[in-house]
């Protein structure tokens, strides 16, 4: 994936099904602004070594948005997604890190407030505990 | 295949401790089918690794690479180079991938990122199960093509020990299934239970493990 993240910057992952859909409605809202946003096939398509490489390039947290639990466009994407997403928590725990750097959430194409809404929770989230 | 899990990060850490350069080297065949050290399984450790020697302020550099097999000498030519820079591998082959690097590299430490575990089959989507204990005389022949070596806890080769209920084994009687149970309803299926009533002589041990290092020499294969 070819991402240009800058420093400090948080980086979406759109399931393009779902959160991708629902950022392109509302893509202009300030709270979006800042972003770097990356279209995704399929949450599945995320594994454990992709949300540390962008940790480590300078993300300063991933959020992972998929389809709504049982509603994923090839049926376990987002289930997979959710393990991956432990794998990578488990590595940021032996890290020494916050393991909420990443986050999942589920939403679907017309939860465009709902995609706001997690973007500004995760930001604060961030602000909050940016030492650890 | 030859299957491994990875070791605790703790462990793997206090390994590295004051190396200042690591090279990372996976392994293209069993353990990247286990999924315990090929080239995802390499990223993944890589990452945690720097993470942690950023947040401890730690100046390592950890380098990634990842090879066909580490137990066989010509795939490490495409990484003498980066060998030679690096204080230390961190080889995520079984052991006898960490033990060849080290042949093929005598002036280099070479330290394990894996427990080897056995020589397993995939039973299921990220399951593996053992099936052979690499004992040198193959006795499955004579069990319905059932290791009694290996699927029986006790390596028993005249029968069941007693100690199993309902077809699983008394060591673990919720993950392992009893071996001559497996061994007798196989060959029922296969109409050879008459086979059974052999007595099964003491088995040579020395052809494998308790022979001491093992060594096959194939003459026609030979430069």
């Amino acid at each position: 994936m070819k991402t240009s993240v800058r420093a400090g910057q948080i980086t979406t992952l759109l399931c393009e099904n779902s959160g991708w859909k629902a950022y392109v409605e509302i893509g202009l809202d300030p709270a979006l602004q800042g972003l770097d946003v990356q279209k995704i096939p399929c949450s599945g398509r995320v594994d454990a070594g992709l949300l540390l490489a962008l940790l480590e390039r300078g993300s300063a947290g991933v959020l992972v948005v998929g389809c709504p639990k049982d509603n994923c466009t090839y049926l376990q994407g987002n289930y997979r997604a959710e393990k991956r997403l432990a794998v990578a928590r488990a590595a940021l725990r032996e890290a020494g890190l916050d393991e909420n750097l990443v986050r999942l959430e589920f939403l679907s194409s017309l939860d465009s407030c709902r995609l706001r809404d997690a973007v500004l929770d995760f930001k604060r989230y961030l602000d909050d505990h940016s030492s650890s | 295949m030859i299957t491994a899990v990875r070791k605790p990060f703790a462990e793997i850490a206090g390994m590295l401790a004051g190396r200042e350069k690591v090279l990372l080297l996976g392994c293209g065949t069993c353990t990247t089918v286990c999924m315990a050290g090929g080239e995802k399984e390499v990223g993944i450790l890589a990452s945690t690794l720097r993470l942690a020697n950023g947040k401890e302020g730690r100046t390592v550099r950890i380098d990634e690479a990842t090879i066909e097999r580490q137990c066989d000498r010509e795939f490490y030519e495409t990484v003498r180079g980066r060998v030679a820079e690096a204080d230390a591998v961190l080889s995520m082959a079984c052991g006898v991938g960490v033990q060849f690097c080290g042949e093929v590299f005598p002036d280099t430490v070479v330290l394990p990122a894996l427990d080897t575990k056995f020589y397993g089959a995939t039973v299921a989507q990220g399951v593996w199960a053992e099936r052979c204990s690499g004992c040198g005389s193959c006795v499955i022949a004579d069990f319905g093509g059932v290791c009694p070596v290996t699927r029986c806890s006790k390596s028993l080769l005249n029968g069941p020990c007693g100690g199993s209920q309902n077809g699983k084994c008394e060591v673990d009687p919720q993950s392992i299934d009893c071996g001559w149970q497996l061994i007798y309803d196989r060959m029922k299926t296969l109409g050879q239970l008459e086979k059974l009533e052999a007595v099964t002589p003491l088995k040579d041990w020395s052809t494998g493990r308790f022979g001491g290092p093992g060594k096959i020499v194939k003459e026609d294969a030979l430069p």
